[in-house]
Formats: C-alpha cells, structure tokens, sequence
C-alpha cells in the first residue's frame, strides 16, 4: 500500500474515460494488493474448521457466499462441533454480526444509485463485511460518483473469490500446522486491521475512535455479557470520539473569531 | 433437540445454513439498507455511524490481542504487543505500508512463537 493506486479519474480530456468495468478492474486489482491475502490466510482456518465440523464441502463453501463474516462463521462451526441447538447458533452469529450494522449504514451512501433496485442494494450490502469496509470506506468519498459502486464490486468480488478459495483448500488441507505458523495466523487479522485503521485516519475523530475502541475493549469486558460487549465498544467509543471532534471543531471556529 | 450433524444429506443441512446462519447475519444488512438510503453523505450522522465502526473494530483487534486464542495465547502479552507495535513501526518508517506492517508484525509474532516456545 506504499503507492495507492489513482482514485481519481486523472486522465485528460484526450483519453477515454474509465468504464465501469474499468473501475471493477481496478477495485480486483486494488484487493490482489494484500486484502486477498489477508482474506485468504483468514479463510483457511474457517475451511479447516468446517472439516472439523464435519460438514460437506459443498456446505462449508456455502457458508462463506452466504454468511461472508468470518466471526460469524467461526461462531456458527464451533457452536456446531459443540453441538449447540440451532436456535442458540442463530442468535450467536446474530449477535457478532451486529457489528455489520453501522460498517453497512456508513458505506451504503456512497454506493446507493438513484435509479438502484432494491435487489442491488441489497446484494451489495451483502458483500459488505469488514475487509470490504476498511479498504473503502475513506476512499470511496474521494471517488468519482460514477466510479464508486463498480470499483466496490470489484474489490469485494476479489475478496470474495480469495475467501472461497481458501475455503476449499482449508477444508483439503484440515492440517495440524507448528504452533508457530498458527499463531502467525491468527495474527493477520489484529496487525492488518489495525495498519488499515491507522492508515484510514483523516481526522481526529479517527484516531479517537481507534483509540477509544482498542482501550475500551478491556475495560467494559468485566461489566457487559458476552455477546454485547463489541456494540458497547463501538457505541461508547464512537460516541466519545465524534462528540470529541464536535468540541475540537467548536474550539476552532471559536478561536478563530 | 436438532443437530446439524443428523440431518441426513440432501438439500436439508443447506437450509439448516441459510435459517440458522445466513438470515441471523444478514438481518443487519438488510437494515442497514433501509436505514442507509435515508443518511445524506453529509450527514454528520454518517460520521458518528462511521466512527462507532471505527471503534468497534478496533475493539475486535484489541480483543484478538489481549485475550487471543489457540496458538496465539502462547506468546506472552508483551510479545504480542511487542509484534503489534514492531508493525507499526514498519508502517510509519515505510511511508504508510499497510502490506509492510503485516509482514513484520508476522515476523515478528511467528517468531516470538518461537522464542517462547521452547
């Protein structure tokens, strides 16, 4: 990510403009960067912990076209090797994606069209999930218009090729890795998602947010029940950091006057 | 009560998937959806939506590190913080390298697993 790729449609006047399946190219192109990796290393534990699970491969597959939420998935196959009954599954996996919620409620108006069919709209917000969210969300703003909601599917067509992918090969594979290569892998999703986070900061309230979260996160844990602590996170620690950019905002019109 | 293991082949554990994965999950997109296509772009209620992501995410990261599991809880908070911050370092020092960071936060972690395993 050294050299992001042009967002903006630069060309001159001379050139042709980038067509939509130009923008597509670019959003696949920009995932082969690293998300597709992360993805990738990501989804091998989940096609490995499927085999555990002792479910076709087929089904493990579906699994991540349907559900597309890593956390989701994790909690719905080990709640199955548990032997968990399916209603407490459901409401598990309900409650670790609620944090789709706001990624989708905060991405949703850059990729809306206005001649956009519900059935669109509602594919893409399907697509979205974390990786998605992180690699778009500060720079769709920056995007031509027209540009957005094909770069986006071309990201997220990415991640979601190298994620079905990898299911397969984890499923295959179901190896006992060194101890060492296990933890590297449950690295990648921490160390990604917090360069990507850092890198997304524009202004304070970014870095407030990011700040908030990863200090809250062990404070609230002794005090709201599994499951609700993440959305307690997120609202105390997203509310902190925007009325903060409020106060911030307020201090400088007034010391300006 | 019903396990997913015992529904015998055919097209019943694919339905198990989609009522007792999918549609738990996809609720709150489906939400978002209808919530979504009333925000204004410049709404600052965007902003706040954007932040409580911001924070919930980084509430993810801070989970994964500080109460990890499986291999990961074999190297010592201070080594996982350790990598954590290593990564960083690589991301400022190489102008902003996201791919940078995670290949030397790996290094790092892969072997900090190493050290401390023996």
């Amino acid at each position: 990510m050294s050299e992001p790729q042009p967002l903006t449609n630069k060309t001159d006047a001379a050139a042709p403009p980038i067509s939509s399946w130009g923008w597509f190219g670019r959003g696949f192109r920009h995932a082969a960067r690293l998300p597709m990796f992360v993805m990738a290393l990501t989804f091998l534990g989940i096609g490995s912990l499927a085999h555990e699970a002792n479910v076709s491969l087929g089904f493990a597959l579906a699994s991540t076209l349907l559900i597309w939420a890593g956390p989701a998935q994790v909690i719905f196959f080990g709640a199955v090797i548990q032997g968990l009954p399916l209603p407490a599954i459901a409401l598990s996996v309900s409650l670790s994606s609620v944090r789709l919620l706001p990624m989708c409620v905060s991405l949703m108006p850059w990729l809306r069209r206005r001649d956009q069919g519900l059935g669109v709209a509602l594919y893409t917000a399907h697509l979205i999930a974390v990786t998605g969210w992180v690699e778009s969300i500060r720079r769709l703003p920056d995007m031509p218009e027209a540009s957005r909601l094909p770069w986006f599917l071309g990201l997220v067509h990415g991640l979601v090729f190298a994620a079905a992918i990898s299911t397969i090969a984890g499923y295959w594979l179901a190896a006992e890795v060194p101890r060492e290569i296990a933890a590297g892998l449950l690295f990648v999703t921490p160390i990604y998602f917090t360069a990507a986070l850092v890198r997304n900061v524009r202004e304070p309230v970014d870095g407030m947010a990011l700040a908030f979260g990863f200090a809250l996160s062990p404070l609230l844990k002794p005090f709201v029940s599994a499951g609700f602590d993440l959305l307690a996170v997120g609202v105390i620690g997203g509310t902190a950091a925007f009325l903060g950019q409020r106060w911030l905002n307020a201090r400088r019109a007034g010391g300006a006057l | 009560m019903m396990q997913l293991d015992q529904w015998s082949g055919g097209l019943w554990p694919y339905a198990a998937l989609v009522l007792f994965g999918f549609l738990p999950s996809e609720v709150w997109r489906m939400l978002s959806v209808f919530i979504g296509r009333r925000i204004d772009e410049a709404s600052p209620l965007l902003e706040w939506v954007r932040a409580v992501s911001t924070a919930l995410l980084a509430g993810v990261v801070a989970n994964i590190i500080l109460t990890p599991s499986g291999a990961l809880a074999s190297v010592p908070l201070f080594a996982r913080l350790g990598a954590m911050a290593f990564g960083l370092g690589v991301y400022a020092i190489t102008g902003k390298s996201v791919i940078g960071a995670v290949l030397a936060g790996e290094a790092a972690i892969i072997f900090f697993a190493w050290w401390f395993g023996g």
